[in-house]
């Protein structure tokens, strides 16, 4: 088992490979395993940080609800998807400029440092709060379509490292969501029913 | 008396408003009387004071109640009784008959209510509501910026249709057969900002015609309309008709 995982993490160039590795079934689809795009938040790019913190909160802190990701989507004014934003790309865009204007600080230095950022944070953030959600998402450059195998899907998120995967219809209509949770279903399916067929 | 029914799916603070604006109409609370103090009708209704708040707010926007600073909030005056309700064309107020718009489309999208648009829609704050903006023009030169929100649920797939074409409103009422029973307007003067300057083409802080519309089906609130319209180019007609009892 350890042995076809990294087969699958490392070692693997193209989707195909997966499914010739027989790790994920053949037969099952993106559009078997997406789910819908209204389960996260929408938001248009010209949102501040700030009105997307309120949206954070409202969406999964107040109510409790935590998914994984935790992630917002960014459309177009054409309502066209073309990023994510994450409490981590937040806070990051909050992250004061000090920071980026020193070195990578050593370990003994680092106490200090969150000192400093505490009392930056609180007085330049209010100012960066009101950027456009646009500076600090993360741009969607990966998508499939309902009828791509699961194995793409698979394939491209563990390459690029994405939190979710954009499914299309016809090249243009945004339909649907891969997540890690539903492809780590599909490739423990895979494995598990591979393990049972050897015993 | 009536009660707050937290068994209600209504949110709470449209339940109190319905309650207080009762009183103001059969007269339990008399014109130029006082109404009880937040704190007193949080422990009355046992809610919050923002639910208070919220509630009290909307019968000041709807001109059941007033504010004076320093001293409390009093009733403002009586509602018209039901036979003296005018009928108003409304379409004709909405579109401005005889006047040939073009329109672009500005934006069309799916979000996340931001600011007091839930409360305008009323809808949880955790709903997704479609935007459209919209900037109208007659010869080429821009005489009204529309924002229009509507709850998703109300029309999932609106967005797949060609609004640069058609009206919502005869999407609405021809294609999703929602037909619009109730509209309130809200006519005011405010100043441009610096995008909506830009965008009208007048400079930032000129004084506009801003029209707030809220359109029902029935009792539900089913979309808002922000229209700012420049001065110098609209007339407003209002055609009233008295019901017959």
């Amino acid at each position: 088992m350890v042995a076809r995982f990294r087969v699958l993490t490392m070692k693997l160039e193209t989707f195909e490979q997966i499914e010739k590795e027989g790790i994920m079934s053949n037969s099952k689809v993106v559009k078997d395993v997406m789910i819908g795009i209204f389960e996260y938040p929408h938001i248009p790019y010209w949102f501040s940080i700030s009105q997307a913190i309120r949206i954070v909160k409202v969406s999964f802190l107040s109510s409790k609800k935590y998914p994984d990701p935790m992630v917002m989507l960014v459309f177009d004014e054409k309502y066209n998807f073309i990023g994510t934003l994450t409490m981590k790309d937040i806070l990051k865009g909050l992250e004061p400029k000090i920071k980026m204007s020193i070195h990578e600080p050593r370990p003994d230095e680092e106490a200090a440092l969150s000192l400093d950022w505490n009392t930056f944070f609180v007085n330049e953030s209010k100012e960066l709060a009101e950027k456009p959600v646009s500076d600090i998402m993360v741009q969607a450059k990966f998508f499939v379509e309902l009828n791509d195998p699961v194995a793409k899907a698979a394939y491209l998120m563990l390459r690029h490292d994405l939190l979710l995967l954009p499914v299309l219809q016809d090249k243009k209509k945004f339909v649907g969501l891969v997540r890690m949770i539903e492809i780590f279903d599909e490739i423990s399916k895979g494995l598990l029913s591979n393990s049972d067929e050897i015993k | 008396m009536e009660l707050i029914d937290r068994e209600d799916h209504q949110k709470l603070y449209l339940q109190l408003y319905e309650i207080l604006k009762k009183k103001i109409e059969n007269t339990e609370w008399t014109v130029g009387s006082q109404i009880p103090t937040e704190e007193e009708l949080c422990k009355i209704f046992n809610v919050s004071r923002a639910t208070v708040r919220t509630a009290v707010l909307e019968l000041v926007r709807q001109g059941y109640l007033k504010r004076q600073q320093g001293k409390g909030t009093f009733i403002y005056r009586n509602v018209v009784s039901e036979g003296l309700t005018m009928l108003t064309n409304f379409r004709e107020l909405l579109f401005e008959e005889g006047i040939n718009f073009s329109t672009d489309v500005l934006a069309r999208t799916v979000m996340m209510p931001i600011d007091d648009l839930d409360i305008k829609l009323e809808i949880s704050d955790d709903k997704h509501i479609i935007y459209i903006k919209r900037l109208r023009s007659v010869d080429n030169e821009p005489v009204l910026l529309q924002e229009t929100y509507i709850p998703h649920y109300i029309c999932p797939l609106l967005l797949e249709e060609d609004i640069d074409h058609h009206d919502l409103f005869d999407l609405f009422e021809e294609k999703y057969g929602i037909k619009i029973t109730k509209v309130k307007n809200y006519i005011e003067i405010t100043y441009l900002n610096a995008d909506e300057a830009r965008l009208i083409g007048l400079p930032e802080g000129s004084a506009v015609v801003l029209l707030n519309q809220y359109f029902y089906s029935g009792e539900t609130l089913i979309m808002y309309t922000r229209s700012i319209k420049r001065t110098d180019r609209f007339k407003f007609l209002m055609e009233l008709e008295r019901k017959v009892a």
